[in-house]
């Protein structure tokens, strides 16, 4: 992960190109830079931070990088979301570092940076968004620290998946931009806007930045690199190689990690070259193969770098088809565990996309991610309050969550633990001491009561994320992204001050199915078969199923319906609960000033990480194990079949939240010639019916039980764990196991 | 199909004795299949994979086994769920055991209610059932899957009766029957390396592609050594087969005979 990685390189000591190769030198002039302009337009102090922060973090090429751009984020800086929100400071890396006798530091730098941990307490941003929260959203929210602490709702502080106009910025090129912003100054009382100043200032930056990565890449003998690069620094990008370079580049200068319909940008650089003859397809290929290398190396981040290809939409679809088969080609021959490559397709798509899509999942890359256009586009419409036209651009970043590219935000900046809510509804003390049957006398009663709950926990976090976004908007224009970000420079204001065209938001999910399974048991064994009573099952679940009654009750309660069946009694209880949150969510948005706030319902390992401090439920789940991943049955309850898995999926709506994920593991002889051609027709079978999008893990059991023991030679074993896609000898052995036992469709 | 097979409402309340059903089922004829076992066998094949299917009356070891009386309503109410799977794919219906045939009414009124709601039918048969019963069953048969387990030797003791415990008379009486009906069929051949690989086997199988120009096709399916724990968990004796999993060369082997005699339409399933 690049925060882990940039924070691993400074306990390391590893010393940056001068003048920075003291240890916290750039740290401290990070801070003095902010402490001088502290009261000054957050857009001038911008500029002036970055004017120090991205030289020294873009760090040097490496011998046989085919493009350049890396980074190593200081301790103390400004990021949109990789190291923190807004500007930041990590303390406790920074308290390390004072603390190793190796970084002699004399007593005045260790001074300094006293000095300077006190500063940051109250001043960044994530403190001041904290400050902020009024007293009932911290009632909801008492606590930042979600890994470690048991809690129903949490908020996280970051401005995740935004995706920057690459069509924009390729065509223009970085003078191109420059001129469209002089010429558009925004002139308020005569006087230049301070964005446009001061992002011309950042793109004169950029220029330097392409011109010293010039001269070390013609250094290392990377002529091609080299050319392109000053290429860049001059006129708008004309190849393929230009077109990446400049749109890396920026990308990392802007501190995004998820990058849109690149078919769309890139293709049309792609055949200009294959037809001049500049490239051919092979060589076309080692590009696009080195690229993602480079994404892999540099920017290691499982849980983004998305890249989208193919859908309705696209201006030249032909021409898009073609960088879209070259991409997936490149994903199959890779075999990395990222870029997180995802096709959309739609009935009336070039079926080679598909073929080649179903070839890679097949060797088991479980990439391209498939998305359904012809269901995900009126749903995102639906939900986002929007027309088809403007839903055609809908992009699924990071673990799955839908944002518009370019042209809304989506950040999750909430969790919520649906279970745990259960748990505390079901074990809130009565202030009569009333027993749990006597307050839920009717299943209904309970129900409501576990609703009221959500709504008041979802409108907490909404607001929350109201405060988070107001917190960055305060701190920073984030110049390069408001740049390129649809209407900020229309309405001449920053992304997050009322120019991103659309402002949303989500909030991640997690428990839904356990908490469904454990809603519809209640219901089978307290209210209609009256075989035990609630307090029964409350005490049963406090127990963590221990004495001998509790564990005849747990196998009673394994017994009922659960989700993934095809059985109505437990998917209607499941499509409930997911439209009651999606529901509490989305009318929540737009009174806490959101265009749109949604549910995700996504993972990535949260349901593992939450369910560690989740109770023993009324499914028959253990305390402290995992919860059931994203939308997906309890792992190993759904018995019934791949169809009767497929067709509960099909009972979640699709047009009330902003993603949701759906894995499926099949086993590797259903993509063997004699068997594929089932397999295609059972996914599009599936998608035709409503089908939104599937993440699929091709693998043997006996490949994983194979990698258990000898891990050493399954490093090529690829499995999709949530919202991300992991290298399977790297995971937990828990997790091992978990996915283990997981049904595996064959 | 006659006329008057469908003229009246199917029985939905016909009872039968089932031991499980496969949803999503990849193996079990055309394209994606819902599969109902049936209970009850006749045979004791050497390396069946299904035990729990002999015996007609559930045993009382394994309540881990799906087993029940289920009703053609019941079942149908589960079938209809993945008709767009079948549609999709060409699929269906699949009918196996046990030997489906050991209960013509129920499964006769299985099928015929799948067929009444447009739903293509196949049969999993070993072949072992009274000549009636298969006349009941076809009309509402789209494919038969015929299992063809083992070849006897003029003079030799019946290697089919040592295998199976069944001569195999009257099972291919049946076949020709259906033949010779018009029937649609798939012939099936578990081939068990050391056990039914004989040359006189093969040459049978090969007989057959000649003999039965309108087979729907000829499969060879390799032995696969896997259920065997059913038999702990029903108290039955593990069978004493000794065979292993054919390897790559035994496989290529089997089609090279058949490859040779210009019968490529043999495959492997
Ligand atoms: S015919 Fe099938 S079910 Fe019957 S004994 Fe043989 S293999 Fe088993």
């Amino acid at each position: 992960m690049v925060n882990e990685h940039n924070i691993a390189a400074a306990l390391r000591l590893e010393p940056r190109p001068a003048p920075w190769e003291k240890p916290l030198s750039l740290e401290l002039a990070l801070t003095d830079c902010y402490k001088t302009l502290r009261d000054a337009r957050p857009a001038a102090r911008e500029a002036a931070f970055l004017r120090i922060q991205l030289p020294a973090m873009m760090t040097p090429m490496r011998d046989g990088d085919v493009f350049a751009g890396r980074v190593r984020y200081p301790l103390v800086g400004l990021s949109p979301e990789l190291m923190g929100v807004g500007y930041y400071c990590l303390e406790k890396p920074i308290r390390e570092i004072l603390a190793n006798p190796a970084a002699a530091l004399d007593d005045t730098a260790r001074a300094r940076i006293g000095d300077m941990l006190a500063f940051w307490k109250n001043e960044t941003t994530h403190a001041k968004i904290r400050a902020a929260y009024p007293d009932d959203v911290r009632r909801v929210l008492p606590e930042d620290d979600w890994p470690r602490h048991p809690g129903a709702a949490f908020p996280l502080y970051r401005m995740a998946g935004i995706t920057l106009d690459n069509e924009k910025l390729l065509r223009l090129g970085l003078p191109g931009l420059a001129a469209r912003l002089r010429e558009k100054p925004g002139q308020s009382a005569g006087q230049p806007a301070p964005l446009v100043e001061n992002t011309l200032a950042v793109l004169e930056l950029l220029a330097d930045l392409s011109r010293r990565y010039a001269a070390e890449a013609r250094a290392l003998g990377q002529a091609e690199t080299a050319a392109a690069l000053d290429a860049i620094a001059l006129r708008e990008p004309r190849t393929l190689r230009e077109a990446i370079q400049l749109f890396w580049l920026v990308t990392l200068a802007a501190g995004v990690c998820n990058y849109g319909r690149m078919d769309v940008w890139l293709g049309p650089f792609l055949a200009r070259d294959l037809d001049s003859g500049a490239l051919t397809r092979d060589a076309a290929l080692s590009l696009l193969r080195a690229l993602w290398r480079h994404i892999a190396d540099s920017h290691d981040n499982m849980f983004n770098n998305r890249i989208c290809v193919g859908g309705l939409g696209r201006p030249d679809e032909a021409c898009a088809d073609q960088f879209a088969l070259l991409a997936i080609e490149a994903t199959r021959t890779v075999a990395l565990n990222q870029p997180q490559l995802s096709l959309r397709f739609h009935r009336r798509q070039n079926p080679a996309l598909m073929q080649a899509a179903l070839a890679s999942i097949g060797e088991g890359r479980t990439f391209p991610i498939l998305y359904n256009d012809d269901v995900n586009i009126p749903a995102v419409a639906a939900a986002f309050n929007i027309s088809r036209d403007e839903a055609l651009s809908y992009f699924p970043y990071g673990c799955g969550e839908y944002i518009l590219d370019h042209a809304s935000t989506g950040t999750p900046n909430g969790l919520i633990n649906l279970l745990k809510i259960l748990e505390d509804t079901l074990n809130q003390p009565a202030p009569d001491g009333a027993t749990p049957d006597e307050r839920f006398p009717t299943f209904e009663t309970l129900w409501n009561a576990y609703a009221a709950q959500v709504e008041t926990t979802v409108a907490a976090l909404a607001r929350q994320e109201k405060i988070t976004y107001e917190g960055a908007g305060a701190a920073a224009p984030f110049l390069l992204i408001s740049a390129l970000f649809d209407d900020c420079a229309a309405r001449g204001q920053p992304v997050f001050s009322g120019g991103a065209r659309r402002l949303g938001g989500t909030l991640e999910s997690y428990g839904n199915t356990n908490t469904a399974d454990s809603l519809t048991a209640i219901r089978r064994l307290v209210y209609r078969e009256r075989s035990c009573t609630l307090g029964e099952i409350v005490r049963a679940c406090r127990d963590n199923f221990a004495s001998p009654d509790s564990a005849r009750l747990r196998r009673r309660l394994l017994d009922a319906p659960k989700f993934g069946n095809d059985d109505d009694e437990a998917d209607s209880l499941a499509a409930r609960v997911h439209e009651q949150a999606c529901a509490a969510a989305r009318d929540a948005g737009p009174r806490a000033g959101f265009d749109h706030y949604h549910l995700v319902i996504i993972n990535n390992g949260a349901n593992t990480v939450l369910g560690a401090h989740t109770a023993a439920s009324p499914d028959g789940r253990a305390a402290g194990e995992p919860m059931a991943n994203a939308i997906n049955p309890s792992p190993g309850l759904d018995r019934n079949g791949t169809t009767a898995f497929l067709n509960s999926l099909l009972k979640i709506r699709p047009d009330i939240h902003a993603g949701s994920v759906q894995n499926m593991k099949f086993a590797r002889s259903l993509f063997s010639p004699a068997s594929l051609p089932k397999t295609a027709a059972l996914l599009s079978a599936w998608f035709d019916a409503g089908g939104t999008q599937a993440m699929i893990t091709v693998v043997n059991r006996g490949d994983l039980e194979a990698a258990m023991r000898e891990p050493e030679k399954w490093g090529h074993l690829i499995v999709r764990v949530g919202g991300f896609s992991m290298r399977f000898v790297e995971l937990s052995r828990d997790t091992q196991l978990e996915i283990i036992g997981r049904t595996l469709n064959e | 199909m006659t006329a008057s097979a469908d003229s009246t409402s199917p029985d939905l309340a016909l009872a039968g004795a089932i031991f499980d059903v496969q949803r999503c089922a990849f193996h079990d004829g055309p394209g994606l299949r819902t599969t109902v076992f049936l209970k009850g066998c006749p045979l004791r094949c050497a390396w069946c994979h299904n035990p729990e299917s002999w015996s007609r009356i559930p045993p009382e070891a394994a309540p881990a086994f799906r087993e029940r009386r289920a009703t053609v309503g019941e079942l149908m109410a589960i079938v209809r769920k993945d008709r767009h799977y079948y549609d999709a794919s060409g699929g269906g219906l699949t009918l196996s055991g046990g030997e489906p045939a050991r209960q013509p009414r129920f499964a006769a009124g299985l099928l015929r209610a799948a067929r009444a709601e447009g739903i293509r039918t196949a049969l999993d048969t070993c072949g072992c059932a009274p000549p009636s019963a298969f006349a009941l069953l076809a009309p509402h048969v789209n494919l038969f899957l015929w299992d063809y387990k083992a070849t006897d030797t003029a003079g030799a003791p019946s290697l089919h009766r040592e295998l199976t415990g069944r001569d195999p008379g009257p099972l291919l009486d049946n076949f020709r029957r259906l033949y010779a009906g018009g029937a649609d069929i798939l012939l099936r051949c578990p081939l068990i390396p050391t056990i039914n690989d004989t040359p006189a086997h093969l040459e049978a199988i090969a007989g057959f592609a000649r003999d039965y120009p309108r087979l729907a096709g000829i499969e060879i399916i390799p032995y696969h050594a896997g259920g065997l724990s059913k038999y702990d968990r029903l108290g039955l004796p593990r069978p004493a087969l000794k065979t292993r999993q054919p390897d790559e060369r035994t496989k290529a082997r089997w089609l090279e005979f058949f490859q040779a005699r210009n019968l490529p339409g043999i495959t492997l399933a």
